[in-house]
């Protein structure tokens, strides 16, 4: 597994912790985040939807950004490339259902959740890629 | 000799074998992979969009002045009984006490000030209980129906504009400034004052922004548009006559808070509105 790589995606996951703690803190507060709120890039429409809290619970979804992007950074950490690729594989699928819900649903973008779609997007093509090399594609 | 001369093909093919390991595999290069994920996210999205445009609603047909009659009339007259029913439903209570130099309009009277902007979903769907709430102090004319812009969030939100109204009431003044039309086209211009009003209490310039007598303000609609969206502006009022719908619920509700701040402000007159068990409980949570 390349060093380099392995500490570019402990970082972005570590980034991700930060984002998703921001959001959590922002739920828990009850605060506005900083972000515009008129027209389709509206983080108060998305983060005040009930799509932004897990169902039936006040637990906000960005409490799972946390839990995952730590999971990922440990898993960075221990070079556990199996255990990576599935989690990344999961962490993007769930990724791409929030952005249906932002675009399909609420018709509004979080930009706050969208730098946190983009993390788990870049975690999962460093996945990618290492799991390309390992396999033995040049 | 058989055997002898087996073992020589043997470590051959064992060598030709390790040459086989060594030699580079010509794979699929590296970056196929990243490459077909993003373009198939690229298409994902794609297929996003298509189904917001084709589960958005379009914008009703433009009203008939029959409609926008019925509509009023609706609104204008929502039964006492009805709003006591819902008391403040699900409305969301964002009034908050201001201090400030009593807000008076050019009549003397206390002054109700509202600012917002036809494109606006928010002040689309506030502008519902702001009318039943005023209708119950005093009486419009020249209010008429529009919808929200068609490409904000909330798209063609029924509801009604204040940019041709005029409001008589013999307890207060009902100021109202659009700022611009559903087009986001620039429409009326507040005053100086008017300006420092919104930045003295609506720092972060969100509308819609209420501003009742410098007592009590708020911003932001109490209810999501969403409760309305796809209906016609009949259907939505219509659904304000029935105080178990969502709609009725949520605006009428709406419309308590509203006229509590209002009551609060100006010494809870007349009797016949302020007085009211609804009304007075909601006053009490106006701190």
């Amino acid at each position: 597994m390349s060093g380099r790589l392995r500490l570019v995606a402990v970082a972005l996951s570590v980034a991700g912790i930060a984002v998703s703690v921001y959001l959590t803190v922002v739920h828990f507060i009850g605060f506005a985040p900083a972000c515009p709120t008129t027209g389709p890039i509206n983080c108060e429409t998305v983060l005040t939807s009930k799509y932004a809290v897990l169902a039936g619970t006040s637990i906000p979804t960005s409490a799972l950004g946390v839990v995952w992007f730590t999971v990922s950074a440990v898993f960075w950490i221990g070079g556990w490339r199996r255990a990576i690729n599935w989690w990344s594989g999961a962490g993007l699928a769930f990724a791409l259902a929030l952005v249906f819900v932002e675009i399909g649903v609420l018709g509004a973008i979080c930009l706050w959740c969208t730098a946190a779609h983009l993390l788990v997007l870049t975690l999962f093509l460093i996945a990618l890629t290492e799991h390309s090399r390992q396999r033995g594609a040049y | 000799m058989s055997s002898r001369r087996a073992q020589p093909a043997r470590k051959d093919a064992a060598q030709r074998g390790k040459a086989v390991a060594r030699k580079p595999v010509a794979g699929t290069p590296r970056w196929v992979a990243p490459t077909a994920v993003l373009a198939g996210i690229a298409l994902l999205i794609v297929v996003f969009l298509i189904y917001r445009w084709y589960t958005t609603p379009l914008p009703p047909p433009p009203p008939s002045q029959d409609t926008t009659a019925q509509v009023l009339q609706i609104l204008e007259n929502i039964p006492k009984s009805d709003l006591d029913a819902v008391g403040q439903g699900t409305a969301n209570n964002l009034i908050k006490p201001v201090s400030g130099s009593a807000l008076v309009g050019p009549g003397g009277k206390p002054e109700v000030f509202y600012l917002g902007a036809e494109y606006c979903p928010y002040c689309a769907a506030e502008r519902w209980p702001m009318v039943i709430a005023l209708s119950r102090f005093g009486t419009f004319s020249g209010l008429t129906l529009t919808t929200s812009s068609s490409t904000d969030i909330y798209p063609n939100t029924v509801t009604l504009t204040f940019r041709s109204a005029k409001y008589t009431s013999q307890y207060i003044e009902f100021v109202a400034v659009e700022t611009t039309d559903r087009d986001q086209k620039p429409l009326q211009s507040p005053t100086t004052e008017q300006q420092q009003l919104v930045q003295k209490y609506d720092s972060a310039g969100s509308i819609p922004f209420v501003d009742f007598a410098n007592k009590y303000a708020f911003d932001g609609a109490m209810y999501k548009p969403d409760v309305i969206s796809g209906m016609s502006w009949l259907s939505a009022a219509e659904s304000l006559q029935s105080p178990d719908s969502a709609q009725a619920k949520a605006i009428l509700g709406s419309a308590n808070l509203i006229t509590a701040a209002i009551c609060k402000s100006i010494g809870d007159q007349p009797a016949d509105v302020c007085s009211s068990t609804t009304i007075q409980n909601l006053e009490k949570t106006l701190k």
